[in-house]
């Protein structure tokens, strides 16, 4: 199996989706966290993309989502419609109030820190 | 020379002077056993009638069939496996080679030593293990019918993973031999068959010489590359029975095969075509099996200043050398000349593949890119099982053993360098190098998110182990599915930090595995780490009483995300695809209710345990003390409560 591969691809991905999320997220629709919290981890979100949001692999990237700066209907639309190998959701498993709700949570995650204030990150 | 047995026991002649003797002393020493009890309280008893078998026996003479021995089959084998220098065998006991163990016990004296397991499958991934530390194979003993089949899935993996084991497998070959009941179920006519479609090369000896010729012959083939299991039905009656004719036995001279370098004039091609690239790349995969690989492989590199991108099957490439661009797969499609050597997926390496409704594929690599490979793979494969993966073109294919042709490849490269493409060449490993060291930041960056959650994240996971072992001469010998972690994260520079993965993607390799690699780190005094999911520990958790017993100090990471977890998302997506009940997937595919607590299973084996670690901050003193214990020479499980990747 080739490990490798697919961190590479899902570290492409975030960049892809950090360019996207250039443009402001402030006008997705209010979301309630919480609820998507309960969602994220009920409908399965969390396997692919950890429970903090700090992303990992199913066949090939899962993308980092805590505190994207995806917006949201780039968010939306690639829950609906994925281009790569990440199951489209339709509205029978996931309304579009849940995708909301995910999306407020997922963007209330905190997202990375400076690897500087982690000393056992760099001790080598 | 060859060597002749010297044993001056094992000829025919001493064998029947001995019987005789024994037969004779039968007949004249009193029954002194039966006053060997102590007496029991007199009772009048009414005698018995005696029956027929027992009136025969005393009115009839003693039988002449001889009741001891004074040498076995088994001995000569077991000279045979010593002349290979085979360290060990691993095995669980079984009455068709009882021959053998018990010489391996009393003749070898305990040489190779014995490594106790209690599943076969257990017993192949130990030796999967250990043969890719220690850079050879050790052996391995099991019923030849019922215990070879708990063993193919190991033997699969090791196939898969082109790794020697020598496994053998008692059997009764003459039916007029086989007692009845478990000798007939435990016998068949050909049990290579078993394993036919998944080793290299089988044999079922009908004489100790025969024995003899097949041991070394299959021990070279094994070990030749492409290297892969073989096994060899040894008949018990050859195992147990004296030896008839010692004289006339010889063991075998091994020479090992010195693997073949790619064609010269191919080489210097090939040279020529990374020399004029302007973004020549390597892939590598299972290029070293010595020590000297990674050294080679460097060398190339650097001579090139190209990047390499490493899908670890082995330890090929430092994690920390400028070079090594394994986690920015898109130079694949900036590549104009890729170099691949001993790949085992190079079709999905340089392809883009979607696992949707309609299945696809297109190419990674850019129009015109030219794919040159070198490796000894595609020199022996079988149909049946699919291994080999799907055709890719290329352009240039050289047939040669990837590290022993990296040297000449290296020399004709330099050969072709002037001091105009030096410059160029710098300028393109000063921007690799820039390049790798961002993915490095960005690792750590990345492994920040979630730093306090619980479950803990995998990232905390492998820099708490790492920051606790970093200081000693370590050795990472399993992961966890897709972990990536540690080579995102840890220094790996040493030929042994890294041995690669199961092979076959059967699962239960793990743990054995990792304690196989455990044993032969054990003589070197490294200190041996593994990662593994919790449900491949489930598969072979006895492997545990196996480290205890044999006393071989490891460090096991239980990577515990309470689930089948790959199956998980491929559950969650088909139910996403067919518009239904994603909320139910984790029935069939999750470890839980109740929670398996792997630390008291582990103590269970004898093992010392800690777990289950939920909270972040209580992972580094559970591992101080774990890493104790390991130090002490024993083998120590971590539960660790952690997300799924």
């Amino acid at each position: 199996m080739n490990r490798f591969k697919r961190i590479a691809v899902a570290a492409f991905a975030v960049s892809a989706l950090g360019i996207a999320g250039s443009v402001s997220a402030q006008d997705a629709p209010q979301g309630d966290a919480g609820n998507g919290k309960r969602i994220y981890l009920r409908d399965g979100c969390f396997t692919c993309h950890g429970r903090s949001g700090q992303g990992g692999a199913y066949n090939g990237p899962a993308p980092i989502l805590a505190h994207t700066a995806l917006p949201f209907d780039g968010f939306s639309g690639y829950v609906r419609n994925p281009t790569d190998d990440m199951p489209a959701y339709s509205e029978a498993v996931l309304s579009d109030k849940d995708i909301a709700d995910i999306y407020a949570f997922v963007e209330s995650l905190p997202g990375p820190r400076s690897p500087k204030d982690f000393p056992i990150l760099n001790n080598n | 020379m060859p060597k002749r047995r010297q044993s001056p026991e094992a000829s025919r002649r001493n064998f029947l002077k001995g019987a005789s003797l024994v037969g004779a002393a039968a007949a004249v020493v009193p029954p002194v056993a039966a006053n060997a009890f102590p007496a029991a309280p007199q009772e009048k008893l009414k005698a018995a009638v005696p029956g027929a078998r027992q009136i025969a026996a005393e009115t009839m003479p003693p039988s002449s069939d001889p009741v001891n021995q004074t040498t076995s089959g088994g001995d000569f084998m077991v000279d045979v496996l010593n002349s290979l220098g085979v360290e060990y065998m691993a095995i669980n006991c079984a009455s068709s080679y009882r021959g053998l163990h018990e010489a391996v016990i009393n003749h070898g004296d305990n040489k190779p030593e014995i490594i106790t397991c209690v599943h076969e499958d257990i017993a192949v991934h130990v030796a999967q293990g250990y043969a890719k530390i220690e850079g050879k194979p050790m052996a391995m003993a099991c019923h030849g019918v019922v215990g070879l089949q708990h063993a193919t899935m190991a033997m699969y993996n090791a196939w898969c993973d082109r790794v020697p084991v020598l496994v053998m497998g008692g059997n009764i070959m003459e039916a007029d031999k086989r007692a009845p009941g478990a000798e007939w179920v435990h016998a068949g006519v050909d049990i290579g068959q078993i394993v036919r479609e998944f080793t290299k090369w089988d044999d079922q000896p009908a004489s100790l010489q025969h024995f003899a010729e097949s041991a070394v012959r299959a021990y070279k083939i094994a070990t030749t590359p492409p290297m892969g299991p073989v096994f060899l039905a040894l008949d018990a009656e050859l195992q147990e029975n004296p030896i008839r004719d010692a004289e006339g036995l010889r063991i075998p001279k091994f020479a090992p095969v010195i693997p073949p370098q790619g064609d010269s004039g191919a080489i210097a091609a090939a040279a020529k075509m990374l020399v004029e690239a302007q973004n020549p790349l390597i892939l590598c995969d299972r290029v070293a099996r010595t020590p000297a690989g990674m050294a080679n492989l460097v060398e190339l590199a650097e001579t090139l200043q190209c990047g390499v991108i490493d899908n670890a099957g082995r330890m090929n490439f430092p994690s920390r050398h400028p070079l090594n661009q394994s986690f920015r797969r898109g130079l694949i499609g900036q590549a104009d000349v890729i170099l691949a050597i001993e790949m085992n997926d190079l079709w999905g390496t340089v392809s883009h593949f979607s696992d949707r409704i309609v299945r696809r594929s297109r190419p990674a690599t850019k129009p015109g890119a030219k794919i040159i490979t070198l490796g000894v793979r595609d020199l022996y494969l079988k149909s049946n099982y699919q291994d080999f993966g799907r055709w890719q073109d290329v352009d240039l294919d050289i047939a040669g053993d990837g590290e022993s042709s990296l040297a000449p490849l290296t020399e004709a490269v330099k050969r072709l360098i002037d001091d105009g493409r030096k410059a160029a060449y710098d300028a393109r490993g000063k921007k690799l190098a820039a390049a790798h060291l961002a993915m490095v930041e960005q690792s750590k960056t990345d492994a920040t998110i979630g730093w306090d959650a619980s479950p803990i994240t995998t990232a905390r996971m492998c820099a708490e182990v790492y920051n606790q072992i970093k200081d000693e001469d370590w050795s990472v010998v399993g992961t966890s599915i897709r972990l990536s972690w540690p080579h995102r994260l840890w220094d790996f520079k040493r030929p042994y930090q890294w041995n690669g993965g199961s092979g076959g993607a059967g699962i239960g390799y793990n743990l054995p595995a990792s304690l196989g690699a455990a044993l032969a780190n054990k003589k070197h005094s490294r200190f041996t780490v593994a990662f593994g999911g919790d449900g491949d520990f489930m598969f072979n958790p006895g492997a545990l009483w196996t480290a205890a017993h044999h006393k071989i100090p490891m460090l096991y990471i239980v990577h515990n995300n309470r689930a089948y977890h790959q199956e998980y998302m491929y559950l969650v997506a088909m139910a996403a695809r067919h518009g239904r009940g994603v909320d139910k997937m984790d029935i069939g595919t999750t470890i839980k209710d109740p929670n398996i607590d792997y630390a008291t299973v582990a103590r269970g084996m004898g093992v010392y345990g800690e777990g289950p670690i939920v909270d972040p901050k209580d992972l580094g003193p559970a591992l101080s003390r774990a890493i104790a214990v390991v130090k002490s020479g024993e083998t120590a499980v971590v539960d660790v409560v952690a997300d799924p990747r």
